[in-house]
């Protein structure tokens, strides 16, 4: 056994050093591109949800978001929730927002949106709105009249190019007048200017708690969410886990669960388009090195059947076809993951500009390794079988059809 | 001795159709160990299939092959596989060599399937090439060599396992006349010197001078079978 490896291997060896260099380094060359191309797209996409994802948490939902329990709208006694959920190991800190509905007046524009409200001190603590105000500044405890609001709720003077509603160029110190709801109007002066790339956080609008307590009047604001942000590198799941064992009866979710449905699906759809680009590269790496074998083991008929006359097992002449398929292969892999290697390092340096965030591409060992062993796989098959053909053939049919 | 190889009533039918054909029609002989013998005939006559069915590459049809007593018919694929492997040697009309191996390594590479060492079957491939004079051409590939020096290399692979019988088909007849005297030469000297079984092929009636016994085949049939008159002309010139 070993030593029909051993003249395999041989074979194998001297076939790949004289026999068409040329024709070889073509075929590691396509190899190596096709594993680029099965990784690469892949690799964007998950750069690309990898910069939605860190949006999420850092302005959506932050690591865990409890919410009340389907069919009910508020969460009951947010107070006591916010202190409970403060006091669960792995937890900074919990904010809580306090949304109305609402329209907002600035000259002759006019949005309609929800105005969410939160309290600025546990706000700083949870979310990175505080370092992204682009123009004045965050809300601060105790601010009454102000108000911030994202950069495509301001909006340019010329609107034209806006996908939103906007205000149509409002800066900060302009005066806007917020309809809210329950019929309550108040005047604000625009505070800041939130810029964080992310759609959904650069179209909503905060005022503080106390703001939307007095606005909504007796009782004061309803809670209808509650964001908290676990200490880096804690586990969501776990952190939910234990936040449900401290006995908290509502919703509670990790950021990954949160995910909208539309998230979810088009995640679901990143996958089968992955799966047929890499389906599509792996196609072209089968057909290429079946060809490359057939091409090979046709051409050297009359040999291998000479070959099998004078005694030689069918393995060791297949066997030394498939050892220069994954020769081939493995050459390419490692072409292919030093390409890969360049292409990650200068999309890294120079980030792929995308509306909602740059994206640097992510490539994973086990990303490599899957694919490449796929490669490896299915090009072994891809070698082995017109090499099993030929050499299946009859000694004399070989010998005489040559 | 007298019936090293023992041939009883060997048949090889090919139907093609409704059409039979009788390649080898009962063939019944012996062969002594170290005879040098010529299966010759007209083109058609089934010696080529009577060849390979003597080496061990086409189950006859019907018929006993017996080699040292033993019955080689009813081996399985793989033993007839080891059989050939270290007791037979081939060569054929075409010398199909691995064509990226060099001359050395394509008489290796047989050695080396048997098991061989490195030391051992480099010192004995060499040894063989410059036998069959090709001792300056030993790095050359098949392509860097010409069609008598290939078949040279390919009687040195045939020889590697040190065979007891040497069977070729028509393995002069893509050389010219100065080549296959050569190869002749070369069979002839192995043949009295190794004591080697020599079963060829041919077709041209001036080999005959070298072989020690002619079958002659007609229509699968054996019609001739002797010893020619040995001649001057096949004294060999090559020693070994
Ligand atoms: N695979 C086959 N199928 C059908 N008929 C065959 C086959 N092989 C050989 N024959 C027939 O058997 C007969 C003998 O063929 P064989 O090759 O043994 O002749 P040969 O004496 O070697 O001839 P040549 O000198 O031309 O090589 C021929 O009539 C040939 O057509
Ligand atoms: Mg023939």
């Amino acid at each position: 056994m070993f030593n029909d490896l051993r003249v395999s291997a041989f074979l194998a060896t001297r076939s790949i050093q004289r026999g068409g260099r040329g024709r070889n380094a073509m075929y590691i060359i396509i190899i190596a591109l096709v594993l680029t191309n099965m990784i690469f797209l892949p690799s964007v996409i998950m750069g690309a949800m990898d910069v939605y994802y860190e949006q999420t948490i850092d302005y959506i939902s932050s690591d865990v978001i409890i919410k009340p329990p389907e069919d009910v709208r508020y969460i009951d006694d947010v107070e006591t929730l916010l202190a409970t959920v403060n006091r669960v190991p792995g937890v900074v800190r919990a904010s809580a927002r306090y949304p109305m509905a609402g329209s907002i007046d600035f000259e002759d524009k006019n949005v309609a949106m929800k105005i969410d409200a939160f309290d600025p001190r546990d706000e700083t603590e949870v979310t990175l709105f505080h370092k992204h105000i682009k123009d004045g500044d965050f809300l601060g405890s105790g601010d009454r009249d102000q108000i911030i609001i994202g950069s495509l709720v301001a909006g340019e003077k010329d609107d034209t190019g806006e996908f939103y509603a906007s205000l149509g160029g409002a800066t900060v110190g302009d005066s806007v007048s917020v309809r809210y709801a329950n019929g309550v109007v108040r005047e604000y002066r625009i505070k800041g200017i939130i810029n964080t790339k992310s759609y959904q956080a650069d179209y909503m609008v905060f005022v503080t708690k106390d703001e939307m307590d007095a606005v909504t009047g007796p009782g004061g604001a309803q809670a209808t969410e509650v964001l908290v942000k676990t200490i880096s590198n804690e586990d969501a799941p776990l952190v939910k886990k234990r936040i449900l064992e401290f006995g908290v009866g509502e919703n509670v979710k990790t950021w990954e669960e949160a995910l909208p449905d539309v998230v979810s699906e088009s995640i679901e759809s990143f996958a089968i388009i992955n799966m047929i680009s890499v389906f599509g590269g792996l196609v072209i790496a089968v057909v290429l090195i079946f060809i490359m074998t057939t091409i090979k083991t046709f051409n050297n008929r009359k040999q291998i059947g000479i070959l099998k006359a004078i005694g030689l097992k069918k393995s060791i002449i297949i066997n030394s076809y498939v050892m220069q398929v994954i020769f081939i292969c493995l050459i390419g892999a490692i072409v292919g993951s030093l390409l890969l290697g360049a292409m990650v390092l200068t999309f890294t340096t120079y980030p792929i500009e995308f509306p909602d965030g740059n994206v640097t591409p992510i490539v994973t060992w086990a990303m490599i390794v899957e694919n490449t062993a796929l490669l490896f796989i299915s090009s072994a098959i891809a070698g082995f079988i017109p090499a099993w053909r030929v050499t299946n053939e009859g000694i004399l049919e070989a010998i005489r059809g040559g | 001795m007298d019936e090293y190889i023992k041939v009883g009533d060997l048949r090889k039918r090919y139907t093609m159709g409704t059409l039979e054909v009788s390649a080898v029609d009962g063939v019944t002989f012996s062969v002594r160990k170290g005879e040098f013998m010529g299966i010759m005939g007209s083109s058609g006559s089934g010696k080529s299939t009577l060849l390979h069915m003597l080496g061990l590459l086409d189950p006859p049809t019907k018929g006993t092959i017996a080699i040292d007593d033993k019955d080689v018919i009813s081996l399985s694929e793989s033993e007839k596989g080891m059989f050939r492997l270290s007791r037979f040697g081939f060569i054929f009309q075409d010398y199909a060599l691995v064509p990226e191996l060099t001359a050395e390594e394509n008489v290796s590479l047989v050695a080396m399937a048997r098991g061989e060492g490195p030391e051992s079957y480099s010192r004995r491939s060499r040894q063989l090439l410059s036998q069959v004079g090709l001792g300056d051409r030993m790095a050359h590939l098949p392509s860097e060599l010409s069609g008598g020096e290939q078949q040279r290399v390919a009687i040195a692979r045939a020889l590697i396992n040190t065979p007891e019988i040497l069977f070729a088909d028509e393995p002069c007849a893509n050389l010219d006349s100065t080549n296959s005297r050569a190869v002749l030469d070369l069979f002839q000297t192995i043949n009295q010197k190794m004591n080697l079984t020599v079963i060829m092929v041919s077709h041209e009636n001036w080999h005959m001078e070298y072989f020690d016994r002619v079958i002659r085949l007609r229509d699968g049939k054996i019609h001739e079978d002797f010893r020619p008159e040995k001649t001057e002309a096949a004294t060999s010139p090559l020693r070994l």
